[in-house]
């Protein structure tokens, strides 16, 4: 049997979730013998294979029309969709500016910053419109949440070796607890 | 009895017991939130829904009393969904996003709660409406966006402080806590006693000391007693690598059941006197670092000259902050080794040398505090519980809507004034004439001679004997801060008419160990008049400016003391003890129960215990004292039962 093929991407997040990927270390190496990493922020390939893969997964909440369309991208090219840390499974830090308005946040961040002299709101028609931050399960169907922020290197290798064997993984207990 | 089935368990259990407290009994756990075990149960949350068969919907456990032959199921399916229904209602209601929230990791109740379903995510969002944040209190802040409604605060505001600052304004999602009617924490009619902040199960109620400081989980916890005063409230002190992290009530506790004051919870966090740290000796004009061995030498030597010498010889006076034990050995080495005529407490005999006259004839006469909890009728005089020993006034307040009618006595406008109809304010130093009014009405004499005295009316007077006269279970709590002239004929008065209306008498006395100091008799008024030397055991106690005078012109003075102070800067030698929480030591509360305080945190290096000190000046004596110190408080009779 050929080794499954996992794609992954980060939208509105801050690549904590893939450094904790990372610090799984030299386990790594068993995860890379059980699987095929295919797109990833941290591979040369951008986007999942056209002719899909078997686990997506996804880190960062859902800010902009940009992150809306690599969340319907990775759905339609996965057949398990794995959202993973706090900013997929709920929005996560990100999503303290929906507590403002989309006009104040921008306001605050290209304007109003104190080292900020002469700012503008970029208008240019070919960036992201933002949007409030969501889920990823607000935008697509999601099959495995994975809570943490980021998620322990444990609980990450846990998931992909359940996947890796043909296992839907179960987080609980200890997997689950925030540390 | 009734016997039930809880998931195929049988188990009897009287009747009114609730199917949350049978199921603890059966071992089993049912998640709760809004439920907390000094807490009425309120049923508020749903989180404890069961099923129960023959019902037609899922019960609340933790109101719901049990019935005869009752079978109740906690792990169906149908109340796990339940469970995380409810659980996904309250996440997504308000901001309960745990990577920016002070609790996470192993304080929040309902993130525990959460855990305990294997939940990984919730399904439905929240509405991101922002909900304001209240940091106008000194000592907390209320964070209405993780506050979950549960009312934990509300009820523990009103049941266990009877203070009644918190409660709910408008309806559904939009329901707020408020303090009084809506006003910020910091300017409502909140006292601080912060029992609100510990029964939060989630971030609503933060502390700002212990905030971002270690979470349960990191720290650690010693169970002892709160020296703030002499009721003898059970505490939790959490620490962190030696660090004072927070003070918990302790539930568990006999006399406080977990309730604290601001005194017992805040006010020790906000230390700021500068620490002594080493032993010091007078050296052309300065104090002088110096070792143990050197700075008990230069006592020593300039105490020898006056031993014996009584009212030439050396004045000592110790804190009533001081153990029980110590008090002891500090006597015996004053008194009888020292020969010194004037060795007595900070307090001076001030609460309770009256008493112990009284005593002498009578034997004790006053009762345990848990009488009050089951008073129809208290009344207070000579005292303010809403300034000291506010505990005993928690105790108080919280019986007046269940009907207790109160009395406070004063002088002028009290705190307890806003519970209860029957404040009485009488004319300065008048309360002999209010006692012999109330006397005077109950005996059906005519009372007008000393209602007018102490500024009330002769009806009111009336009404109040009649009070008093129909109550079964009458308490009066009395202080001593009468007019000095007529102290003891007020106290004596007073406990006429106790005895005449069968009224229980309760006094919460001084400092913590105010009654020890009394039954070791070092309740003599300080004076310094002629003395060549004196010996201060100040321990952690503020020196009082009347102390500090009193001492201004001794030739040779030595301060025992945990920080600097006004005090210390004069002394020729300064001996650095540990504070309250380094050490261990008797306490014997207002109501004469034992309690050991236990030491929670190490003392810096070059700082010994209370005890330490006195005893190598025993043995710079070399004389071995006598360590019975719990015989030596019952050699007196006492005013309350000592156990």
């Amino acid at each position: 049997m050929s080794k499954p093929k996992v794609a992954t991407d980060w939208m509105a997040g801050c690549a904590g979730c893939h450094m904790s990927l990372l610090d799984i270390d030299e386990r790594l190496l068993q995860v890379l013998e059980l699987i095929d990493l295919r797109a990833s922020p941290i591979t040369d390939l951008k986007e999942a294979d056209e002719s899909g893969v078997v686990v997506g997964v996804l880190e960062g909440g859902i800010n902009n029309t940009a992150n809306e369309h690599q969340a319907k991208l990775m759905r339609s090219r996965c057949k398990i969709l794995v959202a993973l840390g706090d900013c997929a499974v709920f929005g996560g830090v990100p999503a303290m500016r929906n507590f403002f308005t989309i006009e104040e946040s921008l306001r605050r961040a290209y304007i109003e910053t104190e080292s900020t002299v002469d700012g503008f709101i970029p208008t240019d028609p070919e960036l992201a419109v933002p949007t409030r931050v969501r889920a990823v399960s607000e935008v697509v169907l999601v099959d495995i949440h994975v809570p943490g922020c980021p998620p322990s290197a444990d609980v990450i290798f846990h998931v992909l070796s359940e996947l890796a064997q043909g296992r839907i993984p179960e987080i609980k207990d200890e997997n689950l607890h925030w540390h | 009895m009734y016997q039930l089935k809880i998931d195929d368990k049988e188990i009897e259990v009287p009747e009114g017991t609730t199917v949350l407290k049978a199921a603890g009994m059966a071992g089993i756990e049912i998640p709760t939130l809004c439920n907390h075990p000094a807490l009425e149960p309120y049923g508020g949350c749903r989180l404890c829904l069961v099923e129960i068969e023959g019902a037609r919907t899922l019960q609340p456990a933790c109101t719901l009393p049990v019935s005869d032959k009752m079978v109740i199921k906690t792990q169906t399916e149908k109340v796990k969904d339940a469970r995380k229904f409810i659980l996904s209602m309250i996440f997504s209601e308000r901001n309960h996003f745990c990577p920016y929230c002070q609790v996470s990791g192993s304080d929040c109740e309902l993130q525990n709660a959460a855990y305990r379903e294997g939940m990984t995510h919730w399904p439905i969002q929240p509405n991101w409406q922002p909900y304001p944040v209240d940091a106008s209190h000194p000592y907390f802040v209320l964070e209405h966006n993780r506050c979950i409604l549960c009312r934990r605060c509300v009820r523990a505001c009103a049941e266990l402080v009877g203070n009644f600052t918190l409660g709910m304004e408008e309806r559904g999602a939009n329901t707020l806590l408020v303090a009084d009617l809506g006003v910020p924490l910091g300017s409502s009619s909140c006292i601080s006693c912060g029992v609100c902040v510990q029964i939060c199960p989630t971030g609503a109620l933060i502390d700002r000391w212990s905030a971002y400081r270690g979470q349960e989980k990191d720290v650690s916890s010693t169970k002892t007693i709160c020296l703030g005063c002499s009721i003898g409230c059970g505490i939790e002190v959490l620490h962190r690598d030696n660090n004072l992290i927070k003070i918990n009530g302790d539930w568990d506790a006999e006399i406080s059941g977990g309730v604290l004051c601001d005194v017992g919870r805040f006010i020790p966090m906000d230390e700021k006197r500068n620490r002594l740290v080493t032993p010091m000796v007078r050296k052309d004009g300065a104090l002088k670092a110096v070792t143990w061995d050197e700075a008990l030498s230069v006592v020593m030597e300039n105490f020898k000259p006056f031993i014996n010498k009584k009212e030439n010889g050396i004045a000592a006076i110790a804190s009533t902050r001081l153990p029980a034990d110590v008090l002891y050995y500090y006597k015996q080495i004053f008194e009888e080794i020292l020969g010194s005529n004037m060795v007595t407490s900070t307090e001076e005999g001030r609460y309770t040398k009256v008493l112990s006259e009284f005593a002498e004839d009578k034997g004790p006469f006053e009762s345990k505090l848990s009488e009050i909890h089951k008073a129809d009728t208290i009344m207070t005089i000579g005292l303010d519980l809403t300034k000291d020993h506010q505990v005993a006034g928690f105790f108080i307040k919280r019986l007046i809507p269940a009907g207790t009618k109160v009395i406070p006595v004063s002088y002028e406008s009290s705190g307890m004034d806003a519970f209860t109809p029957h404040s009485m304010i009488i004319e300065r130093n008048q309360d002999l004439a209010f006692i012999q009014a109330l006397d005077a009405a109950l005996t059906g004499v005519d009372s007008s001679q000393f209602a007018e005295k102490s500024g009330i009316s002769t009806q009111e007077i009336t009404e109040i004997a009649k009070l008093l006269d129909s109550s079964k279970n009458l308490v009066i709590v009395y202080g001593t801060d009468f007019e000095a002239k007529q102290k003891r004929e007020t106290v004596q008065s007073l406990l006429k008419l106790a005895k005449k209306l069968n009224a229980k008498l309760i006094s919460p006395k001084g400092k913590a160990n105010s009654l020890a100091a009394e039954q070791l008799k070092l309740n003599k008024p300080f004076n310094v008049n002629g003395h060549n030397a004196a010996y201060v055991a100040l321990g952690d106690e503020d020196p009082s400016q009347a102390i500090i005078k009193k001492l201004e012109n001794v030739p040779f003075l030595v301060v025992q003391a945990s920080y600097h102070s006004a005090l210390t800067a004069k002394a020729d030698v300064v001996l650095p003890v540990t504070n309250w929480l380094e050490q261990s030591g008797y306490y014997i509360t207002c109501d004469g129960q034992v309690q050991l305080a236990n030491k929670s945190l190490q003392s810096p290096v070059d700082v010994k215990t209370n005890k330490e000190v006195v005893l190598s000046i025993a043995d710079r004596l070399k004389i071995i004292v006598n360590p019975v110190w719990d015989k030596a408080v019952k050699l007196e009779k006492s005013v309350v039962e000592i156990e």
